[in-house]
């Protein structure tokens, strides 16, 4: 695996803390290894779009990786939810090119970046550090454009 | 596809319906931010449903008309109504053309009207401006172009910026809403191309951004890492102006002449008649009403209404062979459960038929919504002030009669407003209100709905309509001194009459109120004149509920079998020939203080002793004005007669207006009304002419059998619903 320099909080130079959220295991693991080599530190997980929210509120992290398709609740409702109570939330959608239209509704309800699975690493590397960037921390009101 | 196209279609014509009303709302209370309002949310669904249909012209021209309104230019809002009342004509016309795939009419001069409500000060810059923004980049739409055109009037930033979307990125789409809440995060985002999928990996994504922010910064936010493989920003300055003549050139080329306003406006009162009579099923119970309603193709409730007339066929059927049964079994306890069946039975195909009837009932309401905006346009161009009152707009009215009276009362409104309503000075020196009334009515009286238009303006002389029948060579000196002055007025009905002094563009167009007789005939109705010199005209037209079925009066004559409407016969008497006495050229019967006119179907009979004791009956013909009598052999008894059409071949006389079959299999010929009152009018005026005797004589041609009618009659079947 290639090696990544690490990408750290810019308020205090210290790691970017993750939330993963995906219904398959695999894939959560998938990504926190990924985002470990990125200098990232995963600090929660979730199956669920429910859990994801209350997750959120209790970890608080710096980025979340949002699946789309899962049980419960969908990635996007969830993502609307954490934004509407979080405007600050980095959330990163992570689908398959088949959601492509579900990718433009969280867009529009707050998202800030996605990328496509299978995941590569350099691809999620460089969203995480856009994402990441100082001028993206400003809030976005949900729905802007269209 | 095509039964959204349908369906868009049917919403987009009661859009624009809505807003002739709504412009003519705000015409009476201009500036009115209610209607104002009102207005522009229905042009920004007409705009919404065009664009998901794909007519871009109307999804542009609504869009920009929009975003006029939405502008809420306080120096510009007097013309809001006029324009709003072109545009209504404009996008009636698009819609026609849409629907009829034939050639868009022109839309530049509403373009520049609306471009000019926006801008009204210095006008034609606006449109050069738009121009070179579009060379920059000519994929944008109309509206985008008018969007940047109005940002550059503001004096504002505007860029120019081109993203190349990463080929790498799978989601082109998804990259694009990126760029755009990027931008959108930067300033006002004008214009994005493209707008709708169609976007490949590697593509272009264009806008305009109207942003104070400096290039650089627009650059390096737009360089979205894993979507944004190259970012150009540059500026999208006004361009200089060219001289407006060439652009407007230009800008014809795209699209056919403009025409002049004034013309625009003159279509737009024929475009506007057009639609509604051709759109088959447009109700608005059904347009806007809630969401458990079915939309039903008219034909589908036809052929269901045929299929209850044969069931009426079926029942009197069955009851001729239950009368046979009683005759032949009076004691068998079959013929009383027979009858009871047959009678439960009758009263659910009643009910049936008038359930099916009233589906296909609509208000006529629909019909009187577009004459508002009639009434205004005619007056301006009569220069008359009239005022239109409405009433009884939920009457109900079978659709395809609906639709088949759009012409004349169109005609007699016209006609009412250029030839009754006098001048706003005559009407003064008359001692009158300076406005005109003009009222509409309509009404359900027994079978019947009767449909008025009356104005309040000078009358109709029936002296001068004599003279003018005379020099107009419809008339003989002899025959017009024998009309009464009912019968002289109905002389406006014939064809080639007119009665203005000069003949108006809008009324005189040789196609007179003969139309209106003409279709009233078709549809088994009447016609009746109301007059008073100096008080106003009163036309009403007396039209059947439905088309199908009619109560009819069965009569025979010579031993064929008539039927006339039942509401068409006031009374019968009963009487002998000898009764029946000669005056001048006519019979006539005294009935008590009347003296009743007598028309003949079959042959006078030969004047020997025993005729005079032959018993005959007259039936009683009331129709308006007019009062005469029909003698007939026999009665027969009154029914429902499913009406079939005739073709021409089958009978060759204009007084029998179609046929039906009895329940046992004998055919009955249904006289038209209308031409046999005229038969009569002219036979009492007509010296030299035979008299009224054997005029049926004529009717069933000769050779031919009542079985090859009523295999006609079969042939066509249902063929008049």
């Amino acid at each position: 695996m290639e090696k990544f320099a690490p990408v750290k909080r810019s308020e205090d130079g210290q790691p970017v803390r993750y939330l993963i959220v995906d219904d398959s295991v695999f894939a959560r693991k998938n990504l926190a290894r990924m985002v470990e080599t990125f200098g990232g530190q995963v600090i929660g997980e979730a199956g669920d779009g429910v859990s994801a929210i209350s997750e959120y509120a209790r970890l608080m992290p710096d980025i979340v990786l949002m699946d789309i398709t899962m049980p419960q609740m969908e990635g996007i409702e969830a993502a609307e939810k954490i934004v509407r109570d979080h405007p600050n939330a980095r959330i990163v959608m992570v689908s398959s090119v088949g959601y492509q239209e579900n990718i433009v509704a969280a867009l529009q309800r707050g998202a800030r970046h996605f990328v496509q699975k299978p995941v590569k690493p350099e691809v999620l590397y460089e969203v995480i550090k856009y994402v990441m960037r100082d001028d993206g921390t400003t809030a976005r009101g949900a729905g802007a454009g269209v | 596809m095509t039964e959204l196209r349908q369906l868009f279609f049917e919403s987009a014509g009661e859009l624009v319906q809505k807003l002739n009303d709504e412009a003519m709302q705000l015409e009476k209370s201009p500036g009115d931010a209610e209607t104002t309002r009102s207005l522009r949310r229905t042009v920004h669904t007409l705009k919404g449903d065009a664009a998901a249909c794909g007519f871009r012209e109307l999804s542009e021209l609504s869009h920009e008309f929009e975003d006029v309104l939405t502008l809420g230019n306080t120096a510009a809002a007097a013309s809001v109504p006029e324009i709003a009342l072109r545009a209504a004509d404009v996008f009636g016309a698009l819609l026609e053309a849409y629907r009829k795939g034939t050639k868009l009419p022109s839309i530049q001069s509403l373009r520049a009207d609306i471009a000019r409500l926006a801008h009204p000060a210095p006008g034609g810059a606006l449109k050069t401006k738009k121009k070179k923004a579009a060379a920059k980049t000519s994929r944008w739409s109309e509206y985008e172009q008018l969007a940047i055109t109005r940002a550059v009037a503001d004096s504002k930033r505007i860029h120019h910026v081109v993203v190349q979307i990463d080929p790498q990125c799978g989601m082109p789409i998804a990259a694009r809403q990126m760029v755009q809440l990027a931008l959108a995060e930067l300033g006002e985002v004008l214009a994005l191309y493209p707008v709708e999928g169609s976007l490949d990996p590697g593509d272009r994504i264009e806008a305009a951004l109207a942003s104070e922010k400096p290039a650089e910064q627009i650059r390096a936010k737009c360089s979205i890492p894993t979507i944004a493989l190259n970012v150009r920003v540059a500026p999208l300055r006004a361009p200089t102006l060219s001289s407006p003549l060439a652009s407007a050139a230009d800008s014809e080329s795209m699209h056919e002449t403009a025409m002049p306003v004034a013309a625009n406006i003159g279509a737009g009162v024929t475009a506007d008649d057009a639609p509604s009579t051709g759109e088959p099923s447009a109700t608005p119970a059904v347009a806007s009403g809630p969401d458990n309603l079915l939309r039903v193709d008219a034909e589908k409730i036809d052929s269901v209404l045929n299929l209850v007339g044969e069931l009426i066929l079926a029942k009197s059927m069955l009851q001729q062979a239950l009368l046979e049964f009683g005759q032949r079994f009076p004691k068998d306890v079959l013929r009383g459960k027979f009858s009871d069946a047959m009678a439960f039975q009758g009263r659910v195909l009643n009910d049936l038929q008038h359930s099916v009837m009233k589906i296909r009932m609509v208000p006529v309401d629909q019909l009187f919504r577009r004459f508002p905006r009639m009434v205004r346009d005619v007056g301006r161009q009569c220069g008359k002030e009239v005022e239109l009152m409405v009433r009884g707009g939920q009457t109900d009215l079978d659709k395809s009669i609906l639709d088949a009276i759009a012409e004349p009362l169109t005609h007699l409104v016209r006609n009412a407003i250029g030839h009754g309503i006098e001048t706003t000075e005559e009407r003064v020196r008359a001692g009158k209100r300076p406005q005109g009334t003009l009222r509409l009515g309509a009404y359900h009286q027994g079978n019947q709905v009767v449909i008025e238009v009356s104005d309040d303006g000078a009358g109709i002389d029936a002296e001068k309509v004599r003279q003018r029948a005379l020099s107009q060579g419809l008339l003989k000196a002899e025959q017009a001194a024998r009309l009464n002055d009912a019968e002289t007025l109905d002389l406006i009905l014939q064809p080639g009459f007119s009665t203005a002094e000069e003949i108006t563009e809008l009324s005189g167009r040789g196609v007179g109120l003969d139309v209106v007789q003409s279709v009233l005939g078709r549809l088994k109705g009447t016609v009746q004149i109301e007059t008073a010199l100096g008080r106003g005209t009163t036309f009403r037209l007396r039209l059947p509920l439905t088309l199908a079925i009619i109560r009819a009066l069965m009569f025979r004559v010579e031993q064929r079998l008539y039927a006339l409407p039942l509401n068409a016969v006031a009374e019968i008497a009963r009487t002998v020939e000898g009764n029946i006495h000669q005056v001048e050229h006519y019979d006539v019967l005294q009935l008590r203080n009347d003296v009743l006119p007598l028309l003949r179907l079959g042959a006078k009979p030969a004047s020997e002793p025993e005729t005079s004791r032959r018993k005959v009956f007259v039936l009683v013909i009331n129709s308006g004005e007019r009062k005469f009598g029909l003698v007939v052999d026999e009665l027969e008894g009154e029914g429902e007669l499913v009406i079939k059409a005739l073709d021409d071949q089958s009978i060759t006389t204009d007084l029998v207006s179609g046929a039906s079959i009895l329940g046992d299999g004998r055919v009955v010929l249904i006289l038209n009304m209308i031409a046999l009152m005229d038969r009569f009018t002219r036979g009492r005026a007509g010296v030299t002419g035979p008299r009224m005797a054997g005029l049926l004589s004529s009717v069933v041609p000769v050779g031919s059998s009542a079985d090859g009618i009523e295999m006609r009659a079969r042939g066509t079947a249902g063929g008049q619903a």
